[in-house]
């Protein structure tokens, strides 16, 4: 019998009404008095140096209320890891790639401002340009920036790593690349500024992570963070998207100081496809050992990473990797080595996944070749090498709940695995395996993993809870509302959510990682409980029983052993504040994560991993080369399902997210020119070639997730791509090794085979 | 140069004067303050503007506002008033076909474009008439059931 009255409901998500009937203000719904538009002069060349900008006709120009370039903004670099930083907000005297920034305009009009734009003069020296990260890594290659074009390089080692692949049995070497993709939010990217007389500066933007964003702008402008308020408004997707700040606000913030004004820039399509922040492509070269009953004795990656023109999450996504290829199945000895290489092209950023669904990719595709080599189901090699609860990783993390192989069972059973698989005809089936962190991790804002909940009761017994946590569309302050009540005895509609705004809510890392739920889950958890001590004490002294033997539900406290004595909530509450007294409770929860996985990097403590296994029925035509995706089973490991509507929502729309990725997305270049610049030529799928994603959830109760609750945005689209190019190979019997899956690919790899 | 318009949106009459480039977009969202209708792509790929003119669901983005003259205009707002909630609302609501609300409102009024014409599609009827609406939260799967499930009450 389920003992909830919330968790584990079939619940509408709590802003849903807002949306289906167009209320809910999103950012370019917003008009501040006084509001100038701002536009951004960029560069059209991948490469160049600025000999000269003259932006004089510009400004004299009606209704031209500001004009900023380099000059102004000079001396600041920006990256969400500061010491890395290296982009300019307008460009000072070199530009790096198409669409790289030069000046701004704010006017009384986009018009206007797009006017001003064309008035204003830049003189270039035209550069070489290197678009191949590969390339840009030789000697004698043209330098993008004045250390040179690696960014880093990065190389790890755990066990033996060169005795363990004398003693396998097969070692197998592979390479695969992977593409740049977009995160297609169908709201551009965008933000109003205002700094105001008073010194204060008010930020509207689509951020994932208000909070840490507040302390990047503060540190930046050098402003005590109580000035800043940064207010996240409803946003149209985010998927890692709004991870980091974009130059446009440094640039709208100089706008308004030189103006006075409030100042909104919002992003073109064209912009956000050519100069917004990408998946990062990579090359990968994978080797693996193993003993001829399956077990995996080492891996070795190899990655190059093209960062395009900027640090942004280049660093940081490619040490990811570096503890990802360590974690997914039981492997005791592993070596990483991997530069991140810029070229002359728009620089990455975060995207759901951060680094995984490349690495699985490689990861996933081998393990199918490897189990045909050896003779093998690759369903039995998985569960032969399964991780496990209270596994430690030779890297050093340590594994609390997991049901992978009760995943990769259920994933096999619900696709029909054993009578589709290695069949004749078209058809074909497979299936990839994930392992994700379930929680966020720490060292990437400060050594912490942390968000804090205040929660007020009111006089009638309903509740605001205010939380720093981001609400980006994956249902956060849902999630949140149905812990409180939960926690309360009170109903979901009981509960006003606030988030968004850092001058109202307390201290919280943000929406990325997965951790929504692990942390600000936990914290709201212990903020409910904090207050429902103090209402019970109060019950107590009213009914005249004991704490321990009152229970909160149904919006009543009562007595347990005699239901029939009881207050309402709203009694409680209201004796309460009668006394002069306030009911309020407040958790900051901190991932309970003290152990460092390895000394030397420092890198990636992380509370829980989330697991799971997709497998996926595809026909292939032989003519076309078309895929055509037949059945779609996802089955995460969850931890604990809180909502499952919510629940099936992120593994359905991240699994299409990883069908894209896997067939159809990747922006194309040709010398650092976008070539496919819309959603015409960018294909993310539609409705009409939608599979039914049938989502799967197991309930391994984590020991430390709220109600045993563990992240759950990102794991459904690491696995995609790989049982995508596994159920390809199935069918047709060609390896593609590179994504997007095309058509081209396949009718030229089957040309081929012959 | 601006022009005269009289504009019916939502079954109210509205005297504008406009200037003869701007989009019906522009003019419902900036001049009428119905900013329900969204502004996604800007370049009619993604639906996320999709209004109802005449019977028929169009993308709000690619029309000059002069254009719809003596034409009759719904948006997502003069869908329902108060609390109360059109079925195919209720639907989205409560079927988890919402996520970050963007696509919502396009996808909404497209959709009852669809049922006003056809009450019981298909669901490869539904697939087809969606196509132009992107989103890019829900994989669609539950968008598909939504609008399915209103096909199948009665009243609509």
């Amino acid at each position: 019998m389920d003992e909830y009255s919330v968790i584990g409901k079939r619940l509408p998500r709590i802003d849903a009404i807002e949306k289906a009937t167009g209320t809910a203000k999103y950012l370019g719904d917003l008009k501040i008095p006084g509001m100038l538009y701002g536009k951004i002069l960029r560069s059209p060349y991948a490469h160049a140096k600025i000999l000269r900008v003259d932006t004089s006709k510009a400004e004299s120009l009606k209704g031209v209320r500001a004009v900023v370039t380099g000059k102004d903004t000079q001396g600041l670099l920006l990256c969400v890891i500061p010491h890395l930083a290296n982009k300019t907000p307008l460009a000072e005297d070199r530009v790096r790639f198409i669409g790289d920034e030069i000046a701004a305009v704010a006017a009384d009009s986009e018009e206007i401002a797009e006017e001003a734009l064309d008035l204003i003069e830049v003189e270039y020296e035209e550069l070489p340009g290197v678009f191949d990260p590969l390339e840009a890594m030789k000697p004698g290659a043209v330098k993008i920036h004045e250390k040179g074009n690696v960014a880093i390089h990065i190389s790890r080692a755990y066990g033996d790593v060169d005795k363990a692949f004398q003693e396998s049995d097969y070692v197998f070497e592979d390479r695969f690349e992977t593409q740049a993709q977009l995160h297609c939010c169908l709201e551009p990217h965008g933000c109003i500024v205002h700094f105001d007389r008073l010194g204060t500066l008010t930020v509207w933007i689509t951020t994932q992570v208000p909070h840490p964003y507040r302390k990047m702008l503060a540190d930046l402008l050098k402003m005590p963070m109580n000035k800043v308020r940064v207010i996240k408004v409803f946003m149209g997707g985010g998927f890692g998207g709004r991870f980091e700040m974009d130059p446009m606000e440094i640039i709208a913030y100089f706008l308004s100081r030189k103006a006075e004004r409030p100042v909104r820039i919002i992003n073109t399509q064209d912009e956000q496809f050519t100069t917004g922040r990408t998946r990062y492509p990579m090359v990968i070269n994978i080797k693996t050992g193993v003993k001829k009953d399956g077990t995996m004795l080492a891996r070795e990656v190899k990655v190059v990473t093209d960062n395009g023109a900027y640090n942004s999450h280049g660093i940081t996504i490619t040490m990811g990797v570096g503890t990802k290829c360590t974690y997914l199945w039981s492997l005791p000895n592993v070596r990483y080595e991997a530069d991140v290489v810029f070229t002359n092209k728009v620089y990455g950023g975060a995207f759901r996944g951060y680094g995984n669904p490349q690495i699985t990719f490689a990861i996933e595709s081998q393990m199918d070749m490897i189990s045909e080599k050896l003779g093998m189901d690759v369903k039995d090699l998985c569960l032969k090498n399964a991780n496990y609860g209270g596994q430690v990783t030779c890297m050093g993390h340590k594994v609390t709940s997991c049901a992978l192989k009760d995943c990769i069972e259920k994933a096999a059973e619900t696709v029909g695995w054993k009578e589709k698989r290695r069949t004749q005809g078209d058809r074909g089936v497979g299936m990839a395996s994930l392992m994700h962190t379930g929680g966020g991790v720490r060292l990437l804002f400060g050594d912490c993993n942390l968000s804090d909940v205040f929660i007020k009761m009111n006089n009638d017994g309903t509740i605001d809870l205010a939380s720093g946590m981001a609400e980006i569309g994956q249902g956060s302050d849902t999630a949140l509302a149905q812990i409180a009540a939960e926690e309360l005895g009170i109903k979901v509609s009981d509960v006003n959510v606030i988030t968004g705004d850092t001058w109202t809510t307390p201290q919280c890392l943000g929406a990325w990682g997965s951790r929504e739920l692990f942390v600000a889950g936990n914290a709201a958890k212990k903020a409910a409980l904090d207050l429902k001590q103090k209402l019970l004490e109060e019950a107590s002294r009213m009914l005249g029983v004991g704490v321990e033997e009152l229970v909160a539900k149904d919006r009543k406290v009562s007595v347990r052993a005699n239901p029939e004595k009881s207050a309402s909530i709203a009694q409680v509450a209201t004796a309460c504040y009668n006394r002069g007294r306030i009911l309020a409770g407040r958790g900051c929860y901190d991932d309970p994560t003290t152990y460092i996985p390895d000394a030397n990097t420092g890198y990636g403590g992380v509370p829980t991993y989330a697991f799971g296994t997709h497998a996926i029925e595809v026909e292939v035509d032989r003519k076309t080369g078309r895929v055509k995706v037949l059945n779609y089973v996802a089955v995460h490991d969850v931890g604990k399902v809180i909502n499952p509507l919510l629940a099936e929502g992120q593994i359905e729309g991240a699994g299409l997210q990883g069908l894209g990725y896997a067939l159809s997305e990747g922006l194309a270049w040709e010398e650092g020119i976008v070539l496919n610049p819309n959603f015409q030529d960018y294909r993310i799928f539609y409705i009409n070639d939608t599979p039914r994603i049938k989502s799967v959830m197991i309930e391994s109760g984590d020991p430390d997730g709220p109600y045993g609750a563990k992240g759950l945005g990102e794991p459904g689209m690491v696995p995609t791509a790989a049982a995508i190019a596994n159920a390809i190979y199935d069918a047709v019997g060609v390896r593609i090794k590179s994504l997007p899956i095309t058509p081209e690919k396949i009718l030229m790899a089957l040309k081929e085979k012959g | 140069m601006k022009r005269q318009l009289e504009l019916k949106v939502n079954g109210l009459g509205y005297s504008l004067e406009v200037d003869p480039h701007r989009t019906l977009l522009e003019v419902i969202r900036d001049d009428l303050g119905l900013t329900g209708t969204k502004l996604g792509c800007g370049g009619g790929e993604c639906g996320a503007c999709t209004v109802i003119l005449d019977g028929k669901a169009v993308k709000s983005c690619l029309m000059l506002a002069l254009d719809a003259r003596g034409k009759e205009v719904w948006t997502i707002e003069g869908l329902s008033r108060g609390q109360a909630l059109h079925l195919l609302q209720q639907a989205f609501v409560e079927r988890g076909a919402i996520q970050c609300g963007f696509c919502t409102s396009g996808m909404i009024m497209a959709s009852k474009a669809l049922l006003d014409e056809n009450p019981r599609p298909s669901e490869q009827e539904v697939k087809d008439s969606l196509a132009g609406n992107l989103c890019r939260c829900t994989g669609y799967v539950k968008i598909i059931e939504a609008v399915l499930s209103v096909t199948n009450t009665e009243k609509r």
